[in-house]
C-alpha cells in the first residue's frame, strides 16, 4: 500500500511539470519580423493588438461584441445602434466615449464610409444610411473600422496609434517598434509583457533571424510556403482569406467589354497557381469561395486563347499598361499575365516604378474580411473600388449579383491565397483570426519567467 | 619694275617653291608614317579588344560549365527529369545567375520549355525557341519583360546529359552585353567603344528590317558608350550602316568636328548571331587626337623652318639681286646722264667679268665722246668766228665801200669849183651821213643779239598780243578779222587774217620783247610774199600752253633751210643780217616757251609759239 502511494505521489509529481506546461505563461517579449508597415491598412500587426473595433470577428465569420456590447437596427438595416461597453478606456487614460467612436469613424473614411452619416447619442454609436446596411456589425469588424484615439493632443504617440487594444504603443526607433502590454485592457491583461516588431524586414532575412533564434514570428508569403515547409520552418495558415484578382479599366482602351472578356479568357491562372504560388490556395473564376457558396464551380477558369482572340474580334492590339500592388511574387504574377495577354495578341506592359500613367489592368490582393459570403462580397467589391450593390441573402440571389458582377469583367477573380506565419518554438498558443492576422493577444512565450 | 626688283622676285619665287616641294613632300611623308602608325595601333587595340572579348565569351562558357556540372543543377535535372514539376525551380535561374554573376540564365527543361528564367522569371513554361547547335559562345537577342529587348553573349550546357535519355535539362547562360560590360573591357586611354544596336523587337525596326538593309534608320541615340550617349554620334552612322549592310569589319577616319584633333580612328566590328544576322555593331574608336597634335606641332615646325629659309632665302637673293644689279643700274644710270648731256659720267669699273667690261667700255665710250665734243665745240667756236668775221666783213663791207667812193669822189671833187665842190660836199657828207648810220644800224643790231634784255613779266592776253601786230602792221584788223596791207603794191596786196577766240588767253611775257618777236615773225612772213598772199595769225589754248601760229602763203622753206633758220647769222635774205629769228628764238626760251616752223616747200611756212598758259591763281 505504502509503495503504492509513493508511486502514484512520483507519478504526481512528474505529471505536475506538464500540467504547468500546458498553462500559458505570463511575460516575455514576442519578436515579430514584418516586411510592411505594421500600422498599415488592412492586416498590419501593430493595428491590431493596439486598436479595437465596434465588434471582432469570430471564428465561425459572425460579428462578436468588441467595444459594442449590443446593437441592433431598424428602418430595414437603414439605421444602427451600437451601444458602447462601459468602463472602457484608451491608452492614455481617456474613457471611451460615443463621440470618440464617432469622431475616428469619420476620421477613418471620411466621406468615403459606408453609412451616410453616424452620430453619437449617448452611450450609443447611431449609423443612418440612405439603403440597406444588412452587414455592417461584420463590416465593423474588419481592419478598417478600427477605433483610435483622434485629436488627444499627446505628442508622445504617433497619431491614430492610441487604442484599446491589449498592448499600447511603447516607442519607435530604428525600425523597431515596441508595444507593451496594457494592463488594464477590457479583455484583460494580455499573457506577453511586450511585443517588439521589426519592420521592413525582407523575408529572406526575417527567416534567418528566425533560423539563428533571433525571431519569434516571421511572415510567409503564399508564394513561399513549400520553401518554409522544406526549411522545416513552424508555419502556421490560414484558409485562404484573400482573393487574387485583376481589376480592368473601364475606360481607356479597354473600354469594350468583349475586349475585358478576352482578357478574362486569355489569363492561365494554372501557371499562376502551380508555379508563382507554388500550388497555395486553390484557383478560382468566382468572387467567393466554394465553402461559402457553393456555386463557384459554375464560373470557368479555363483558359481559351482562341476564344479570347476571336473576341479580340481582330482589333489592332492596344498598348496596354499591367500593375501590381505588393510584393515580388505580385510583380511577377503581373508579368505572366502580361505574357499571357501577349498570346492573345495584346501589348502589355508592366508599369514601371514611379511612373504616372494610366493602369488597364491592376493585380491586386483583396481581403476577405468575413466567413459570411454577403460581408465577403462586400469586403472585395469595397475593396476593388467597385459599386456593391443589394446583395441577396440567398445563394441563388447572390450567385445572380455575382454573375452580374463578372460579367462585366472589371473584375477577374484569379486564386484565394492564405496567410501564414512562421513561428519560433518558444511561442505557444497562437491562432490566426479569420482574416488571417495572428491573435497575438492570446499568445505566450513557453520561456517566459 | 625693274631689274633689281624683277631678279629679287624671281629667285624668292624660285626659292619659295624650292622651299614648299621641300616641305609638302616632307609633310605628305611625316603624314603616311603617322597614318600607318595609327592604323597599326588601331589594329593592335581592335586584335586586343577582340581577344577580350573572345576572353570574356570564354568566360561565360566556363559560368555555364560551372552551373552544368554542378551538384545542384544536377540533382534539379535529375527531378525534373524524373517528376516533370518545374514549379519548385520558378527562381532557381536568378539564384543561379546571382552567383555565377551571369546577366541572362534560363533552364530549359526537356521538353524545350524555360523551366526558370533570371531575365524574364514570368516566362516559365513558354517556349525557348534556340537551335541547340553545338557552339560554344553565341550571340543572340534576348527578350525582356519591359518590352525592349538586350544584346547578349550566351553559352548553354546540357545538365548530366546522358545518351539514355532523349532531351537533356539545358541551361543557357550569358552576360549582357551593355554599357557594364563594355566599361569592364580593357580601354587603352584615348579609346572609346560604343556599342550600336537596333530594337528589333519593336514593329518599327522590323518593318525597317523587311524594306532592307539601306532602309535602315539610324539612330543616334542608340549609340551606347561607356559613359553613356557617345558625342557626336550621328558622325558614325556611315561606319556603322557599312558594317551591318556588309557584315564584315569595316575601318574608317571620323572627324567628329571641324577640328582635325577630334578625329577618330574607327573600327565597327558587327556583331553577328548564330544565323549571321548582324544583331549589333561595336566601334572601337581611338581618338587621333596626339597625333594631330603631334603632326600639327611638327607642320609648324615645318612652316617655320620653311618661313624661315624664304625669308633668309629673300634676304639672300636681295643680297644677290643688288650685287648683279647695281653695276647695271650705274651703267643705266649713267648713260641716262651721258642721254642728259652730262657725257663726264664715269661708273665704277669693278671686277674682271662682263659687267666690268662692259663699265670700262662706257668709260672709254664718255671719254671719247668729251673728247669729240671738245673738239667739235672749238671747231664750231673757230666756224663762229669765221661766219661773224665774214658776216662782220660783209655788213661792214657794204657801208663801207659807199664811204670808200663818197670820200674818193670828196677828195676829186676838191679839184672842182667851189660851188660845185659844195655841192658835192654837200651830198658826200648827206651819203656819209647816211652810211655811217647804217653802219650803227648794223653796229647795234649786233650789240642787241649780245646783250638781249631781262623778261619784265607781264600778265597779257595772248590775243590782245596779235592784235596789237596786227594793227601795226594791217591796221584795218582793228575793225575786222581780216585786213589787206593798202600801202603794198597791188601785185604784192596781203591778206590778212586773225583767228583768235573772244576768251582771253592769259599769258605771263614781257609785252615788248614777245611785240618785237611776233614783229619780226610778220616781217619776215611779208618778205616771203613779195607777190602777195595770206598771213594768218592765230592763238588757242591748249591745256596748259599756249600756241600762237603765225602762218604765210609764200615760197615756203626747203628742209635744210628749217634747220638753220634758227641759226644765228643764218639768213636766206639778200640783206638780213641772220640775226632776226635767233632773237625770237632767244625771247621764246627766256619765256621758257618754245618755237618751231611747220615747212612746207613751195607752200608757205608756220611758225608755232608754244608758251606755258598763266596759272589760274594768278589770273
Amino acid at each position: 500500500m505504502l509503495r503504492q502511494i509513493a508511486i502514484s505521489c512520483i507519478v504526481v509529481v512528474l505529471a505536475l511539470p506538464a500540467v504547468a506546461r500546458t498553462r500559458p505563461h505570463y511575460g516575455g517579449t514576442l519578436r515579430v519580423e514584418v516586411e510592411g508597415d505594421p500600422w498599415q491598412r488592412p492586416g498590419g500587426l501593430a493595428r491590431r493588438v493596439v486598436l479595437d473595433g465596434l465588434t471582432a470577428m469570430s471564428l465561425d465569420g459572425t460579428a462578436r461584441p468588441a467595444l459594442a456590447v449590443e446593437w441592433k437596427s431598424e428602418n430595414d438595416d437603414q439605421r444602427w445602434q451600437f451601444r458602447l461597453r462601459p468602463g472602457v478606456h484608451f491608452h492614455d487614460g481617456t474613457t471611451l466615449t460615443s463621440a470618440n467612436v464617432v469622431a475616428s469613424l469619420t476620421a477613418i473614411c471620411g466621406a468615403g464610409c459606408p453609412w451616410t452619416a453616424i452620430h453619437a447619442v449617448g452611450a450609443s454609436v447611431v449609423f443612418t444610411s440612405d439603403s440597406p446596411l444588412p452587414n455592417l456589425p461584420a463590416l465593423l469588424a474588419g481592419d478598417n473600422y478600427l477605433i483610435a484615439l483622434t485629436g488627444a493632443g499627446n505628442t508622445a504617440t504617433p497619431p491614430g496609434t492610441v487604442g484599446t487594444g491589449p498592448f499600447q504603443f511603447g516607442n519607435s526607433s530604428n525600425g523597431v517598434l515596441i508595444l507593451a502590454a496594457n494592463d488594464n485592457c477590457w479583455q484583460g491583461r494580455p499573457f506577453l509583457d511586450a511585443i517588439e516588431i521589426h519592420t521592413h524586414r525582407s523575408i529572406h532575412d526575417q527567416w534567418l533571424d528566425m533560423s539563428i533564434g533571433r525571431a519569434d514570428l516571421v511572415e510567409v508569403p503564399a508564394e513561399q510556403l513549400r520553401q518554409a515547409h522544406e526549411q522545416r520552418l513552424t508555419v502556421v495558415a490560414s484558409p485562404p482569406v484573400s482573393l487574387l484578382a485583376l481589376t480592368v479599366s473601364d475606360s481607356g482602351a479597354l473600354a469594350s467589354p468583349n475586349l475585358r472578356a478576352s482578357i478574362a479568357l486569355a489569363v492561365d491562372r494554372s501557371s499562376l497557381f502551380n508555379v508563382i504560388f507554388q500550388k497555395q490556395g486553390e484557383i478560382t473564376a468566382s468572387l467567393l469561395p466554394a465553402e461559402l457558396t457553393g456555386y463557384s464551380f459554375l464560373f470557368s477558369a479555363d483558359r481559351d486563347v482562341n476564344r479570347a482572340h476571336e473576341l479580340r474580334g481582330g482589333v489592332p492590339p492596344p498598348g496596354l499598361i499591367i500593375a501590381a500592388e505588393g510584393a515580388p511574387a505580385m510583380q511577377l504574377a503581373a508579368q505572366r499575365v502580361a505574357l499571357n495577354l501577349r498570346d492573345a495578341g495584346y501589348n502589355v506592359q508592366v508599369a514601371a516604378a514611379g511612373v504616372p500613367q494610366h493602369i488597364d489592368l491592376t493585380l491586386r490582393r483583396l481581403p476577405l474580411e468575413s466567413n459570411q459570403p454577403q460581408p465577403a462580397m462586400e469586403s472585395i467589391l469595397r475593396a476593388a473600388g467597385l459599386a456593391i450593390p443589394v446583395l441577396e441573402q440567398t445563394p441563388a440571389g447572390l450567385y445572380k449579383v455575382e454573375r452580374e458582377i463578372l460579367g462585366a469583367h472589371l473584375l477577374i477573380p484569379l486564386l484565394y491565397l492564405p496567410r501564414a506565419y512562421a513561428v519560433s518554438g518558444r511561442v505557444r498558443d497562437l491562432h490566426l483570426g479569420p482574416d488571417g492576422a495572428p491573435a497575438l493577444a492570446g499568445a505566450s512565450l513557453e520561456d517566459a519567467p | 619694275m625693274n631689274l633689281r626688283q624683277k631678279l629679287l622676285l624671281l629667285l624668292s619665287l624660285m626659292v619659295a617653291i624650292i622651299v614648299a616641294a621641300v616641305a609638302w613632300t616632307v609633310l605628305v611623308r611625316i603624314r603616311q608614317v603617322f597614318e600607318q602608325r595609327d592604323q597599326e595601333e588601331t589594329a593592335l587595340f581592335v586584335s586586343q579588344f577582340q581577344r577580350e572579348f573572345q576572353h570574356r565569351s570564354a568566360e561565360v562558357a566556363a559560368s555555364v560549365d560551372r552551373i552544368a556540372a554542378s551538384e545542384h543543377a544536377r540533382s534539379m535535372a535529375f527531378e525534373l527529369a524524373q517528376s516533370g514539376d518545374a514549379s519548385p525551380y520558378l527562381n532557381e535561374a536568378q539564384t543561379l545567375a546571382q552567383d555565377a554573376q551571369l546577366d541572362f540564365l534560363e533552364i530549359v527543361g526537356p521538353d524545350g520549355n524555360v523551366v526558370s528564367s533570371a531575365q524574364w522569371p514570368a516566362r516559365f513554361g513558354y517556349f525557348e525557341p534556340i537551335a541547340w547547335a553545338d557552339q560554344p559562345t553565341f550571340l543572340k537577342t534576348e527578350d525582356l519583360p519591359d518590352g525592349s529587348s538586350a544584346l547578349g553573349l550566351f553559352a548553354y550546357r546540357a545538365i548530366g546529359h546522358s545518351e539514355s535519355t532523349a532531351e537533356p535539362v539545358r541551361v543557357i547562360g550569358g552576360r549582357r552585353l551593355d554599357r557594364s560590360f563594355l566599361a569592364d573591357l580593357p580601354i587603352a586611354p584615348g579609346m572609346q567603344i560604343a556599342l550600336y544596336r537596333h530594337e528589333d523587337q519593336s514593329p518599327a525596326a522590323t518593318q525597317q528590317r523587311h524594306l532592307g538593309p539601306d532602309m535602315f534608320l539610324f539612330d543616334p541615340k542608340r549609340l551606347i558608350g561607356t559613359a553613356g550617349d557617345v558625342p557626336h554620334a550621328d558622325r558614325y552612322e556611315p561606319l556603322i550602316n557599312s558594317a551591318f549592310d556588309k557584315g564584315q569589319q569595316t575601318n574608317s577616319i571620323l572627324y567628329l568636328t571641324n577640328r582635325r584633333e577630334d578625329s577618330v580612328s574607327a573600327t565597327a566590328i558587327p556583331l553577328q548571331s548564330d544565323t549571321g544576322a548582324v544583331l549589333a555593331v561595336l566601334v572601337v574608336a581611338i581618338s587621333r587626337n596626339g597625333m594631330v597634335e603631334a603632326q600639327q606641332h611638327i607642320r609648324a615646325i615645318a612652316y617655320g623652318v620653311a618661313a624661315g629659309g624664304i625669308l633668309l632665302a629673300i634676304l639672300a637673293s636681295l643680297w644677290i639681286a643688288a650685287r648683279v644689279s647695281r653695276p647695271i643700274e650705274q651703267l643705266a644710270q649713267a648713260a641716262e646722264e651721258v642721254a642728259a648731256g652730262n657725257w663726264e659720267t664715269h661708273v665704277p669699273q669693278g671686277g674682271h667679268d662682263e659687267i666690268g667690261t662692259l663699265a670700262r667700255s662706257f668709260n672709254h665710250m664718255t671719254g671719247q665722246l668729251v673728247s669729240q665734243r671738245d673738239r667739235l665745240v672749238q671747231t664750231e667756236r673757230v666756224a663762229a668766228w669765221r661766219e661773224l668775221a665774214r658776216r662782220l666783213a660783209h655788213e661792214l663791207k657794204n657801208p663801207l665801200f659807199p664811204l670808200q667812193l663818197t670820200v674818193e669822189n670828196l677828195v676829186r671833187a676838191r679839184e672842182l669849183p667851189v660851188a660845185e665842190f659844195d655841192e658835192v660836199f654837200r651830198e658826200s657828207t648827206h651819203t656819209l651821213g647816211m652810211e655811217i648810220a647804217n653802219l650803227k644800224t648794223i653796229i647795234g643790231r649786233f650789240s642787241d643779239f649780245s646783250r638781249m634784255p631781262k623778261p619784265q613779266l607781264e600778265r597779257i592776253d595772248a590775243n590782245q598780243a596779235l592784235r596789237r601786230v596786227a594793227q601795226l602792221y594791217f591796221p584795218a584788223t582793228a575793225h575786222g578779222a581780216q585786213a589787206t596791207n593798202d600801202d603794198a603794191i597791188p601785185e604784192a596786196k596781203i591778206q590778212c587774217t586773225l583767228e583768235i577766240a573772244s576768251d582771253p588767253i592769259f599769258i605771263d611775257v614781257d609785252p615788248e620783247l614777245l611785240h618785237r618777236a611776233l614783229s619780226n615773225l610778220v616781217l619776215n612772213a611779208m618778205d616771203a610774199m613779195p607777190n602777195g598772199g595770206s598771213l594768218t595769225l592765230s592763238a588757242t589754248s591748249r591745256e596748259d600752253k599756249v600756241e600762237i601760229r603765225i602762218a604765210d602763203t609764200g615760197e615756203g622753206l626747203t628742209p635744210e633751210e628749217c634747220e638753220r633758220l634758227f641759226t644765228p647769222y643764218y639768213t636766206t635774205k639778200q640783206h638780213g643780217t641772220g640775226l632776226g629769228l635767233a632773237i625770237v628764238q632767244s625771247v621764246v626760251a627766256d619765256h621758257n616757251g618754245a618755237i618751231a616752223v611747220e615747212c612746207r616747200v613751195g607752200g608757205g611756212a608756220t611758225f608755232v609759239i608754244t608758251l606755258p598758259r598763266a596759272g589760274e591763281s594768278k589770273s
